[in-house]
C-alpha cells in the first residue's frame, strides 16, 4: 500500500472530527495534553494574582488593603491552587501529551479514563472556586490544621469546600495515575527495554505509584473532617476521645510523598532537557533512574518532619531527621550527574537550557536550606516562620516552575509547530531569574529575624518593613517575567518560525512524529534498539511490508513491562460524551454534599452509576474482531 | 550511545499478535492497592485514637458470632465467583452466569446481616458517642459501600451479553470484577481480626 494510502486510511480511524461534539468527546491524548497545560497554566496565573494581593498587604507595616479574615482566605486559595491545581496537574499535562509519543504508542492505555481525569480535574478546580463567590473560601493555609477547621471556629462553607475538593481531586489525579502507570508498564514500543526508557517515564512511573499508595491518607482525612464538621463524630475533638494530630499525621503521610509528586517529573524533564544541549547522552542514566525511583520510595519515611514541633519521642524525630537527609542524598546525586552531562558536553545556549540550569541552582538552595530545617534543633528555631516560606518556594518554584519553563520552551515547538522567540524567552528568564531571587531570597532573612508565616500585618519598628517591601517588588518583577513569556507564546502562535520535527536534534521518540504530530503520531509504529533512538544508527523506521501500521482499526502494540517484548494488540476506544457526563454528575454529588441537599446526592449518584454502564458496555463490534 | 552494545529489536510480525487483555487486570489491581491503602489509613487511625487510652473501646468487647456469620457469608460468595471465573475460562458462560448471581444473593444476604448487628449488637453505640463509634462506624460502613459498589458492578456484569465474558473481549469484565469482589471480602478478613478478634483476646488477656 502506498504511504499516502495508508496515511489517509489512519486519519480516518483516528482524527476527531472538528464539530463541537468532537470537542467535548474527544480522547486523543495530544488534545487532552494540551488542554491539562492550559488549565493548569490558568490556574497559575489565579493563584500567581492571589499572591500578588497578599504581598500587597504585606508591603508595609500596618497595611490595611486587607481584613485579616480576606487576607486568610487569599492565602489559602494561593496555596490550595499552586500545589494541588497548578503543580501536579501540569506535570501530567506534560506527560499526557509526550508519554505515548515518547513510547511510540498511538494513545495512552485508558483514553477515555483520560478524558474524565482531564474533566474532574477543571470541575475540582471550578468547585473550589464556587466558594470565594459566598465569600466564605477556606482559610487554614493548604495543610488546614485542626481544630481550627472545625464548625467552632470555622464556620461556613469554606472548609466543607476545601475537603470535598481535595476529594473530588482526588479521584482524578489517583485515575491518571493508574493510567500512567499501565500506559508506561504496557505500551512502550518493541524494543524500548525498561533500560531504555526516557527518563521522564521513571520519574512519572514514580510519582504515579507514589500517587496510588499517599493519595488515600489525604481522602481519609477530609473524609473524617467532613463528618467531624456536620455528622457528630469525634476523630478530632479530644474530649471525646478524637486527637487533633490525627489530623496531622494522616495530611503528612500523604502531603510529603506529594512533595516528590510535583517535583520529580520536572527533574525527569530536566534530565531530557540538559542532554540535548549539551549535545552528549546524560551521565549516569542508572544512577538517575535508582535515585529517581528511591526518591518516591523513602517520600513516604519522612513526613513527620513536618511535625517536629508537636512533641515526640526523641527517637522517632531522630528517625524521620536522618530520612530526610537521605533524601538529599538521591537529590544530590541527580543534580551531580546533571553537571557532569553539562561538564563533558558542549552546551548549547537556549532559553529552554537557561531555565533547565537555573533550575538545578535554585533546586540546590531550596534543598540546602531544607537540610537545615531537617535539623531537628534548627527546626524548632524556624518553624512556622518565612524560612519555611522561603524554603517551599525555592523548591517548589525551583523544582516546578523552572522546568515546567523549559519544558515548555523545549516542547511547545513540537505541541503547536512553531518555535518561540528565543530573545524574549531570555528576556523573560532573565526577569523571571532576578524577581524570584529578589522575591524569596530576603524571606530568609526575615525568617531568622522572626517573622511569622500567615500574618496579615505586622507592627513597624520590627525591621521588617524593608525586606518585606523588597519582597513586595521581586514579586512583582516574577509576575512581569511570566507575563512576557505568555506575550512571547502569543506572538509564536501568530508568526512564530516554523518548527520542523526535530528542531533541537533531540533524541526521543517524540521528534520523530510531525510538529504538531498527526492524529496517530506514528504511520509505522517504531521499534527502538537503544536509549537514544534518533541519535544512533539504527534504522528503527524500516517497515517495507507494512507490518507495522496496523490500520484495521484504532490499534496500537503492547509489548512486556520489562524487556518490551510484544505480546499483543491493544484496541484503542473511539470518542465518546460518557467522561464528561460523568465529571458533571460528580461535580453534582459535592456541590449538592457541600449544600446538604441529601436527595440529589443519592439522585447523582444514580446517575454517575447509569452513565458508567453506558460507558463500559461491551460492544460486538469493535471489540471482538 | 556508542558504548552501548545495540541489541536489535525483536521481530515479531505484529499483525499476529492476539488481542491485549491486560490493561483491564493491571488498572484494576492499582484500583486495589489504593482502595486497600484507603482501609489501611482507616485502621491507622483505629489505632491511633486508641493509644494511650486506658479503656477506649466498650466495657464488654465486641460479640464475635454476627462477624464471624458475615465473614462466611463473604468468603463462600468469593469461593462460588472464583469457581464461576473457571467456569468462564472454559467457556462454559452459562454456568458462570449463574454462579455470579449467587454471589450477588450473598453479597445482599452480607448487607441485610450487617444491617441486624448494627440494630441487635450496637445499639448503645453511635458515631455520635466518642472516637471509638466514629472510627468503627466509618470503616465498618466504608466497607459496607464497597459490598454495595461490588454488589451494583456484579449484577452490571451479570447482565452484559455473554460475548461480554469471551475470551477475545478486551476488558475482561468479569475478570476485573471477580477480582474487586475477592479484595472487597478480604477487607472483612481484616475488620474481623482487627476491630473484633484482638479486643477479645486483648480483654482475655488483661491488656487494653
Amino acid at each position: 500500500m502506498a504511504e499516502l494510502a495508508i496515511e489517509s486510511q489512519l486519519t480516518d480511524l483516528w482524527e476527531t472530527p472538528k464539530t463541537i461534539r468532537g470537542w467535548f468527546a474527544t480522547v486523543d491524548h495530544k488534545e487532552l495534553g494540551m488542554r491539562y497545560l492550559v488549565t493548569a497554566f490558568l490556574f497559575l496565573i489565579i493563584g500567581g494574582l492571589e499572591s500578588l494581593l497578599v504581598r500587597l498587604q504585606l508591603v508595609h507595616s500596618n497595611m490595611n488593603l486587607l481584613s485579616g479574615e480576606a487576607y486568610d482566605q487569599i492565602f489559602t486559595l494561593h496555596g490550595v491552587t499552586m500545589i494541588f491545581w497548578y503543580a501536579s496537574p501540569i506535570l501530567s499535562g506534560f506527560a499526557i501529551f509526550l508519554i505515548p509519543l515518547m513510547i511510540g504508542a498511538r494513545d495512552m492505555a485508558f483514553p477515555r479514563l483520560n478524558a474524565f481525569t482531564y474533566w474532574t480535574f477543571l470541575l475540582s478546580g471550578v468547585f473550589l472556586y464556587i466558594s470565594p463567590f459566598f465569600r466564605q473560601a477556606p482559610h487554614a493555609g493548604w495543610f488546614a490544621y485542626v481544630p481550627y477547621t472545625l464548625p467552632a471556629y470555622s464556620p461556613g462553607l469554606g472548609m466543607d469546600f476545601y475537603a470535598l475538593a481535595l476529594i473530588f481531586l482526588g479521584i482524578s489525579t489517583t485515575g491518571a495515575a493508574i493510567n500512567f502507570i499501565v500506559t508506561i508498564l504496557r505500551l512502550r514500543a518493541p524494543g524500548m527495554a525498561i533500560s531504555r526508557m526516557p527518563l521522564f517515564l521513571y520519574s512519572t512511573l514514580t510519582i504515579s505509584f507514589v500517587v496510588v499508595f499517599a493519595m488515600p491518607a489525604l481522602t481519609a482525612a477530609c473524609v473524617f473532617l467532613e463528618l467531624d464538621r456536620h455528622w457528630g463524630t469525634h476523630f478530632f475533638t479530644v474530649p471525646d476521645g478524637g486527637s487533633t494530630f490525627l489530623w496531622q499525621q494522616l495530611f503528612w503521610f500523604f502531603g510529603h510523598p506529594w512533595v516528590y509528586v510535583i517535583f520529580l517529573p520536572a527533574t525527569g524533564m530536566i534530565s531530557l532537557i540538559i542532554p540535548v544541549f549539551s549535545r552528549r547522552p546524560i551521565v549516569g542514566y542508572a544512577y538517575i533512574a535508582v535515585s529517581t525511583i528511591l526518591t518516591g520510595v523513602v517520600g513516604f519515611a519522612v513526613w513527620l518532619h513536618h511535625m517536629f514541633t508537636v512533641g515526640m519521642s526523641d527517637l522517632a524525630m531522630s528517625i524521620f531527621s536522618a530520612g530526610s537527609m537521605t533524601i538529599s542524598i538521591f537529590t544530590a546525586i541527580q543534580v551531580f550527574a546533571w553537571l557532569a552531562t553539562i561538564w563533558k558536553g558542549r552546551p548549547v545556549a537556549t532559553t529552554s537550557m537557561y531555565y533547565a540550569v537555573s533550575s538545578v541552582i535554585l533546586l540546590v538552595v531550596g534543598g540546602l536550606s531544607g537540610v537545615f530545617t531537617g535539623v531537628i534543633p534548627v527546626d524548632w528555631q524556624v518553624h512556622n516562620t518565612y524560612y519555611v516560606v522561603a524554603h517551599i518556594h525555592y523548591v517548589l518554584i525551583g523544582g516546578n516552575v523552572f522546568p515546567v519553563f523549559a519544558g515548555l520552551y523545549f516542547w511547545l515547538p513540537k505541541m503547536t509547530g512553531r518555535m518561540m522567540n528565543e530573545k524574549l524567552g531570555k528576556l523573560s528568564f532573565w526577569v523571571m531569574f532576578i524577581g524570584f531571587n529578589v522575591a524569596f531570597f530576603p524571606m530568609h532573612i526575615l525568617g531568622l529575624m522572626g517573622m511569622p508565616r500567615r500574618i496579615y500585618t505586622y507592627a513597624a519598628g520590627l525591621g521588617f518593613d524593608t525586606w518585606n517591601l523588597v519582597v513586595t517588588i521581586g514579586a512583582f518583577v516574577f509576575g512581569l517575567g511570566i507575563l512576557i513569556s505568555i506575550v512571547n507564546l502569543f506572538v509564536s502562535l501568530r508568526s512564530g518560525v516554523l518548527a520542523g520535527r526535530n528542531p533541537w536534534n533531540a533524541d526521543g521518540l517524540e521528534w520523530l512524529t510531525d510538529s504538531p504530530p498527526k492524529a496517530y503520531a506514528f504511520a509505522h509504529i517504531p521499534v527502538v534498539a537503544s536509549r537514544h533512538p534518533l541519535w544512533d544508527d539504527y534504522e528503527n523506521l524500516d517497515d517495507p511490508e507494512n507490518d507495522r501500521v496496523l490500520d484495521q482499526g484504532r490499534l496500537t502494540p503492547t509489548t512486556t513491562w520489562l524487556d518490551a517484548v510484544p505480546v499483543g494488540i491493544a484496541t484503542i476506544p473511539e470518542d465518546s460524551l460518557a467522561p464528561l457526563f460523568m465529571s458533571l454528575t460528580m461535580f453534582g454529588i459535592f456541590v449538592a454534599f457541600a449544600f446538604h441537599w441529601m436527595w440529589a446526592v443519592l439522585a447523582m449518584l444514580i446517575l454517575t452509576f447509569a452513565i458508567g454502564c453506558i460507558w463500559m458496555w461491551p460492544n460486538t463490534r469493535k471489540e471482538v474482531l | 550511545m556508542s558504548s552501548l552494545v545495540q541489541i536489535p529489536p525483536p521481530a515479531t510480525k505484529l499483525a499476529l499478535l492476539p488481542i491485549d487483555q491486560g490493561r483491564g487486570l493491571g488498572a484494576v489491581w492499582a484500583v486495589i492497592a489504593t482502595e486497600a491503602t484507603l482501609f489501611v489509613c482507616m485502621f491507622g487511625a483505629y489505632y491511633y485514637l486508641g493509644n494511650n487510652k486506658d479503656r477506649w473501646a466498650l466495657q464488654q468487647p465486641p460479640h464475635l458470632v454476627y462477624p464471624f456469620v458475615l465473614l462466611a457469608v463473604l468468603l463462600s460468595s468469593s469461593v462460588v465467583l472464583h469457581w464461576g471465573e473457571r467456569q468462564v475460562e472454559k467457556e462454559r458462560y452459562r454456568a458462570g452466569r449463574i454462579a455470579l448471581w449467587f454471589s450477588v444473593l450473598l453479597g445482599l444476604t452480607f448487607l441485610v446481616l450487617q444491617g441486624f448487628e448494627y440494630a441487635s449488637e450496637w445499639s448503645d453505640l453511635t458515631p455520635d458517642s466518642n472516637s471509638y463509634g466514629s472510627i468503627f462506624y466509618t470503616i465498618t460502613s466504608l466497607h459496607g459501600a464497597h459490598v454495595i459498589v461490588g454488589v451494583l458492578i456484579l449484577m452490571y456484569v451479570g447482565c452484559q451479553p455473554f460475548y461480554g465474558f469471551a475470551r477475545r473481549s478486551p476488558h475482561m469484565p468479569y475478570q476485573v470484577a471477580s477480582r474487586y469482589w475477592h479484595f472487597v471480602d478480604a477487607v472483612w478478613v481484616f475488620i474481623v481480626a482487627l476491630l473484633y478478634v484482638i479486643p477479645n483476646i486483648q480483654r482475655h488477656l488483661h491488656v487494653h
